[in-house]
């Protein structure tokens, strides 16, 4: 190297000397290094010439140049540097080590370097969901991951939102990720009541997001097949903050709040208009003098406040992270509200060389004042769309009044009178010890991790005696407590220079239990005695448990040649569960992949126009298990009679029961281009479903009564793509940064195979989605959530009649079931999320839109919204009632035989679901150093952020949310709204000071 | 050297300790587990006790309010001409106003319910001869095998009434009914029966269990007077009046059974009015705020669905002074928010616990009154004198002549809300409703939507079960 060094030195010398270069050309030097020290052997070229030097083993060099030229460092491993020549002779330069693909992601049982990850996993870090208003896991996850489908279901604070990745993977089970943070299963059973909405609050909802450092979402079966039998479905990984090495101690402060109002609410009549659309339509009814508008009485503008502090520090041996969150949320409507509570200690030590010690625990108060949500006489978005407006809930002495409220009751004194209360305390964590057994054999390690997840919820209502004579109160206690131990063995080695591998062999016990506790009591003397206790009737006592057990064995085998140029991964499980048929308890889960660094090989060496090409291919089944915990068994329920005990049948029998099995091919590409700047990944998956658990429907008439037998049968496939691309837009030396980030995927859903009980009037297979209030089906050869409804046409001008379809599209007044025909489908073709990021100096906003295109959705409530004939209020669009021939109408004829059966479930109520929304916007200044310097603080940011501040939607969706789902529990009917409270627009200031 | 041989056997030492660690937590037994209060149906028949778990499970099924506990009854008083509907559910308003669709799915849950209990009943009287324990004794089978067979005859008479046209219309006889279904076997299918199929299984059944029952003594389950009472409404139906006036004045003359000297016997259980009475409690009711209370009760107590129709209150206001009205009525809001007159007979609408009178004695004076006029006979009294009794305690004067629309009009009177009203009108050959009331033209015997369609989704997985014609 010296020799060389001296070399190009006396050649240069010789050149200049000859040659008389440029009068201006003179020596420039400096001093070559890295973050430790000086760097020998880093090139030095002039770019766009062949002159060039190297740096010698002081990282000195020398070069000719003259000012303008510009110099370009490079070494491997190193990111490249340019310098322009200027007027000093001097240019030192320090080399940053180059972690493009060197970032860590955590994948199942394990963690790997971004370039060696071949399976399909999604990584998102906390940079993207630092300055995100959302209330649980699963909304941080919307529009941050390609292939990862998010809605929420209502606008109530804990609201569960439905979560999907890569389509719908299930039609009988439900199609929820598993959850895991830091190791630990989460429990995710819904543990309160529907109150009217298709399930209970958010089971995950005291999850705190500021403890989450990041998240990797697990997409493909050859990725989550080391979960086995509750991999299908994805799996989504949390890893929780940690300390830090480097001897600090850095202290967080977070402050903000926010405010929060409705996003849009339909148009409905106001009082007068009610009068004057009864004198036409029911001349009889009795009308009432009141005006009131109900909607705006049960919205209000919702004020937040949410206090973080974060601490994280540590030294080489040990590190430490602790975390408060003190959060007061107000709902949009009138009497919901959040109060959360929540701690985290993460310690992690290396009480000697060969052992590592770690805890992480969170403890996590929600208290939830709730709001039943919708489809009930309590609901208040509900009432609030039914009642009349001519109707005054308060007379004129300050009283309520029941006469003429729907239901009989008040929904204004509801929210201020009765108690309905959810409190979930969560204690979630894990304690792992690591060996290290280097010293018997290299790269040999043990670690063992015990985790616990439980929670505690308990619901309190009381209803009073205005609304329920008599009063009512409720009480429910219900845990579910869930512990896993995973002994593991790491097997971590390099064989030879170029080849590492690395054998990774385990165990897992999982219990999961749930217990419950009910008491409800009615015949109070006064609303002020809240408890059950004091009530002279008890109607409820009762008290139940059931438990689930999963044993499993597991294994992975990885190897890496040449530092990831080709790597090659294997893996297996077996899982025992309790769940399933004494016929077929275990299952084998495989999976296999192998990488391609196509950039590392020689003959890419000079190929600088597409880098990092990389190309994974990789296949696995992984199952699915969320059914009931008993479903294989025939069994009775205990139901007395008169006081005395009683049996009667429950479920049909069926040993042969089984999880459903996912098979999954993936193909992806991943480049760089324009010098890393811009970056795009392409994936294809293919995902086979099969022994599709279903509720096979049988006649009760000849199966004791009971509807259907859980049975393996029906197969799903759903084909996709998921497309990642990641541009440096403008990266200037002035300090502005902009970047974009879009992720999209495409996703197609078909039903390949489903039982021959249930055939339509086309021939086609089908089976009922839960829940539904449209007859949603799964239809072999469509999509799983298909509308199967008759086609409406409009009202004919000339006869005033309303029209529909036939089945075979001729036009009819008088439509039937056998009309109905495929119209549509809740799946959508497109989910993703585009987020730019603008950085200037110390100022930078960030905008994220997600957006959904191509699903249907179907507002059930128009059914009674746009009924002409009910005494319920309704929307404006039923002032348009036909009177002569020749009237553009939308309700038909009071005369005419269709006025009566106008409102029936057709394609009237089915509207385009495809949006994109403007999440969150957020704008974001950071004090300048120069004014912290003699301070103790070391950064100061101020933020506003705007959350759904923008709607783009179909104009059928005036008045209703895009994002709507009445079942949000992963499975049966989506797409479907009933009353569902629409979103809230937010908007936040707060301040974030680190010292 | 020492060193290093110390700390490789310490950590073997460890190591051997992890591995073990792993054999000792490896719990496969732990799989196998039984859910913890849902017995599995080897269980339940292995000894009596269980069995006769099974039995009392079986009226616990008939407390559903689809079976005896409100839901069809009120369906029949809806088509008829006694009661409106100003509900929410589009279900209920099908049946009222005649446009039921097939896919109906409160029909759907009638018929669930109704062959559930159906069911509850077969297992029993398949499964209790084959309980092997001594100690249940023979008495103990031959008891509880015919109290579900009851049931289960009651039940096919109240689903044969609403699931296929009577006896007085178009093939009579030979009416497709409802498939009879006499085992538990599972999966075991077998086509529509006949209605006079089904007739005659229930005679022969009731027939046959009223010597098992023995004496009455008990008004909340089944007994032999409840049997004898169901034959004799069964002959009504039938038009069978010398048998129907036979039978009902045989539970007359039972001394178990009296008239109520008033009408506060609904929720007396001991009331000597009561011949087969459903026992509901604040616990363990009325199960779905569909039934009976929940339906007839005003707002906010109840649903505020089912008020008088204006032709009930005439009737009754046709004899002021009614004791069956002036005592039974309340005034609330309906579900719409208007103002209307409910009936009392049922009013706890908290807890929806009022019992459901299946069978009560006056129902026998009606039958033995109409029996007897219609036959020409006079077993056990005149239909004059069972008439004017009735009369009497409803605190209006005698009469000094009855005929048949007298006799009906008592017993639409005496009998309102309790779901008779709309058989006691198609057996008679009778319009559901009255000129002037709505949908008055769609009402007339053997038009199609008089009766329930077989549900869509059964015929879905049973296409050999024909469906009723129009739907």
């Amino acid at each position: 190297m010296k020799f060389r060094l001296k070399n190009a030195m006396y050649l240069l010398l010789f050149l200049s000397v000859i040659f008389k270069v440029n009068a201006q050309e003179r020596t420039v030097s400096g001093v070559v290094s890295d973050d430790v020290g000086p760097l020998p052997g880093v090139n030095i070229i002039i770019k766009n010439t062949s002159k060039g030097t190297e740096s010698d083993a002081d990282g000195k060099y020398s070069i000719k140049a003259k000012t303008g030229d510009i110099l370009v460092f490079s070494f491997v491993g190193m990111k490249t540097v340019e310098r322009p020549v200027g007027a000093s002779n001097k240019i030192d330069v320090t080399l940053e080590n180059d972690n493009f693909l060197e970032e860590i992601v955590v994948v199942a049982y394990g963690a790997q370097s971004e370039k060696k990850v071949i399976t399909s996993v999604s990584k998102v870090n906390q940079e993207a969901i630092k300055d995100l208003v959302t209330d649980s896991p699963q909304n941080i996850l919307q529009g941050q991951a390609s292939g990862v489908q998010v809605v929420s279901s209502s606008g109530v604070l804990g609201a569960s939102p439905e979560l999907r990745i890569r389509g719908t993977n299930s039609i009988g089970t439900n199609v929820r990720p598993l959850f895991v943070v830091d190791g630990v299963i989460l429990g995710d059973d819904f543990l309160t009541g529907a109150q009217g909405g298709g399930q209970g609050l958010n089971p995950l909802s005291s999850i705190n997001p500021n403890d989450i450092e990041n998240i990797s979402v697990l997409k493909s079966a050859a990725a989550t097949a080391l979960y086995g039998s509750r991999g299908a479905n994805g799996v989504v990984i949390i890893t929780t903050k940690t300390g830090s090495k480097d001897g600090s101690v850095k202290v967080n402060l977070d402050f903000s709040t926010s405010i929060s109002s409705v996003t849009d609410t339909p148009e409905l009549l106001n009082a007068q208009q009610f009068r004057d659309f009864s004198a036409i339509t029911a001349p009889t009814r009795t009308i009432f003098d009141g005006n009131f508008d109900f909607i705006d009485a049960v919205f209000r503008n919702a004020v937040s406040q949410s206090y973080n502090l974060g601490v994280n520090g540590g030294n080489e041996k040990s590190s430490f992270y602790i975390g408060v969150t003190r959060e007061d949320q107000e709902g949009i409507l009138v009497g919901n509200e959040l109060e959360r509570t929540s701690f985290r200690g993460n310690i992690k030590t290396q009480a000697n060389d060969w052992l590592t010690l770690g805890l992480n625990s969170s403890v996590s108060v929600n208290k939830f004042d709730r709001t039943p949500q919708e489809n009930a006489f309590a609901a208040p978005y509900t009432i609030a769309n039914l009642q009349r407006q001519d109707v005054n809930p308060i007379d004129e002495n300050g009283n309520f009044t029941t006469a003429g409220n729907v239901g009989g009751g008040n929904v204004i004194a509801q929210e201020l009178l009765n108690l309905n209360l959810a409190t979930e305390t969560r204690i979630t964590g894990n304690a792992f010890a690591d060996i290290d057994f280097s010293s018997l054999l290299n790269g040999l390690s043990f670690k063992t991790d015990f985790g616990v997840d439980r929670r505690f919820v308990e619901a309190q209502t009381r209803e009073v005696d205005l609304l329920t004579p008599g009063g009512e109160a409720f009480n429910g206690i219900s845990q579910q407590n869930r512990f896993t131990i995973t002994p593991t063995f790491l097997y971590n080695n390099k064989l030879g220079e170029k080849h590492n591998l690395s054998l990774l062999a385990g165990y897992s016990y999982d219990q999961n239990d749930i217990r419950n506790i009910d008491v409800a009591g009615t015949g109070f003397l006064d609303d002020s005695f809240i408890n059950v206790t004091s009530a002279s009737t008890f109607t409820t006592t009762s008290s139940d448990g059931t438990t689930s057990r999963l044993v499993s064995y597991f294994g992975r085998a990885s190897y890496d040649y040449d530092n990831g140029k080709y790597v090659l991964e294997a893996s297996l499980r077996r899982d025992g569960s309790s769940r399933f048929g004494l016929n077929n308890q275990f299952g084998t889960f495989w999976s296999a992949a192998f990488g391609w660094n196509i950039s590392d090989e020689n003959f890419m060496a000079d190929v600088n126009w597409i880098r990092d090409l990389i190309l994974n291919v990789s296949a696995g089944t992984a199952g699915n298990d969320r059914i009931g915990n008993f479903a294989s068994l025939g069994t009775f329920f205990n139901s007395p009679y008169n006081n005395n005990p009683g049996l009667r049948p429950n479920s049909l029998a069926n040993p042969d029961l089984r999880w459903e099995t996912t098979t999954g091919f993936d193909a992806g590409i991943s480049a760089s281009f324009l010098n890393r700047r811009l970056t795009v990944g392409v994936e294809f998956y293919k995902k086979i479903t099969d022994d599709l658990i279903l509720n096979v429907p049988v006649d009760p008439t000849f199966n004791l009564g009971l509807n259907a037998v859980a049975t393996n049968i029906g197969e799903i496939q759903n084909t996709g793509v998921d497309v990642d691309i990641t541009s440096v837009n403008f990266d200037t030396e002035s300090g502005f940064k902009w970047t974009t980030n879009l992720n999209i995927g495409y996703n197609k859903n078909e039903v390949t195979k489903l039982p021959g009980d249930n055939i339509d009037e086309r021939g086609n297979r089908f089976v009922a989605q839960g829940g539904s209030f449209s007859g949603q089906r799964a239809i072999e050869g469509h999509s799983a959530n298909s509308f199967y409804l008759i086609r409406y046409v409009g009202v004919n001008p000339q006869t005033g009649d309303a029209e529909w379809l036939d089945a075979d599209g001729n036009i009819t007044t008088n439509p039937t079931q056998a009309d109905r025909v495929v119209a549509g489908q809740a799946n959508p073709d497109f989910v993703g999320g585009l987020t730019n990021t603008f950085k200037y100096k110390n100022w930078s906003l960030s905008t994220l839109f997600n957006f959904s295109v191509g699903n249907d959705i179907f507002l059930a409530s128009r059914s009674f919204s746009e009924n002409p004939r009910s005494g319920f209020n309704k929307t404006t669009r039923v002032l348009n009632i036909w009177q002569n021939p020749g009237d553009n109408a939308f309700i038909p004829s009071t005369s005419s035989s269709t006025y009566g059966v106008f409102e029936q479930d057709s394609t009237l109520q089915l509207e385009d679901g495809s949006f994109a929304r403007l999440k969150n916007v957020t704008l974001a200044y950071s004090l300048p150093q120069s004014l912290l310097d003699n301070v103790f603080l070391s950064n100061v940011r101020f933020y506003a952020t705007a959350t759904n501040l923008l709607t783009i939607k179909s104009d059928g969706l005036d008045g209703y949310d895009p994002e709507t789902s009445r079942n949000a529990d992963g499975g049966g009917a989506i797409g479907e709204e009933f009353f569902n409270i629409p979103q809230a627009r937010t908007y936040t200031l707060g301040v974030n000071i680190t010292f | 050297m020492k060193n290093n041989i110390n700390t490789i056997l310490k950590r073997a030492g460890i190591l051997s300790l992890a591995v073990s660690s792993l054999i000792f937590t490896s719990c496969e037994d732990e799989l196998n587990v039984l859910p913890e209060d849902s017995p599995v149906t080897e269980l339940v028949f292995s000894n009596g006790t269980l069995a006769l778990g099974a039995l009392e499970g079986m009226y616990s099924a008939a407390q559903q309010d689809d079976v005896l506990n409100g839901t069809l009854q009120l369906s029949g008083e809806w088509q008829s001409d006694n009661v409106d509907f100003e509900g929410t559910f589009p279900t209920f308003n099908e049946i009222r106003q005649y446009t039921i669709l097939s896919t109906n799915t409160s029909i759907n849950g009638m018929w669930d319910d109704n062959y559930e209990t159906i069911a509850s009943a077969n297992l029993v009287i398949d499964n209790v001869p084959l309980v092997d324990d001594a100690s249940f004794t023979p008495a103990q089978r031959t008891q509880a095998i015919a109290e579900a067979r009851f049931m289960r005859a009651l039940v096919y008479l109240n689903i044969s009434a609403y699931f296929g046209q009577p006896l007085q219309v178009a093939d009579g006889r030979n009416n497709l009914s409802v498939p009879l279904v006499t085992s538990s076997e599972i999966g075991l299918e077998v086509n529509r029966a006949t209605l006079g199929e089904v007739h005659d299984f229930i005679e022969s059944e009731l027939l046959a269990i009223i010597p098992d029952l023995g004496a009455p003594t008990t008004r909340i389950k089944a007994n032999s007077g409840a049997a004898k009472a169901l034959l004799a409404r069964l002959y009504l139906y039938q038009e069978r009046f010398a048998d129907a006036a036979q039978m009902a004045d045989e539970v007359i003359s039972d001394g178990f059974y009296a008239l109520a000297t008033d009408y506060t016997f609904y929720n007396q259980r001991g009331s000597t009015e009561h011949i087969y009475t459903l026992a509901n409690n604040a616990d363990d009711g009325q199960d779905s705020g569909e039934g009976f209370s929940g339906l007839t009760n005003p707002n906010p107590l109840g649903r505020g669905d089912a008020p008088f129709s204006d032709d009930l209150l005439a009737a009754y206001a046709a004899e002021p002074g009614d004791l069956r009205f002036t005592t039974l009525n309340q005034t609330g809001n309906d579900a719409q928010g208007n103002v209307r007159t409910f009936t009392s007979k049922f009013p706890d609408g908290n807890n929806d616990a009022d019992d459901a009178p299946v069978i009560r004695i006056t129902e026998m004076y009606l039958t033995r009154a109409e029996g007897n006029f219609r036959a020409g006979s006079t077993v056990g009294a005149v239909p004059l004198a069972d008439i004017n009794t009735l009369r009497t305690r409803a605190g209006l004067p005698n009469l000094t002549a009855v005929d048949l629309d007298i006799i009906l009009n008592e017993r639409r009177k005496e009998l309102a809300f309790e779901g008779q009203r709309r058989m006691d009108l198609m057996r008679n050959g009778m319009d559901l409703r009255r000129p002037g009331q709505p949908d008055a033209n769609l009402s007339a015997p053997g038009m199609d939507r008089t009766i329930f369609p077989i549900p869509q989704a059964v015929r879905d997985l049973s296409p050999f079960l024909a469906q009723n014609p129009g739907y």
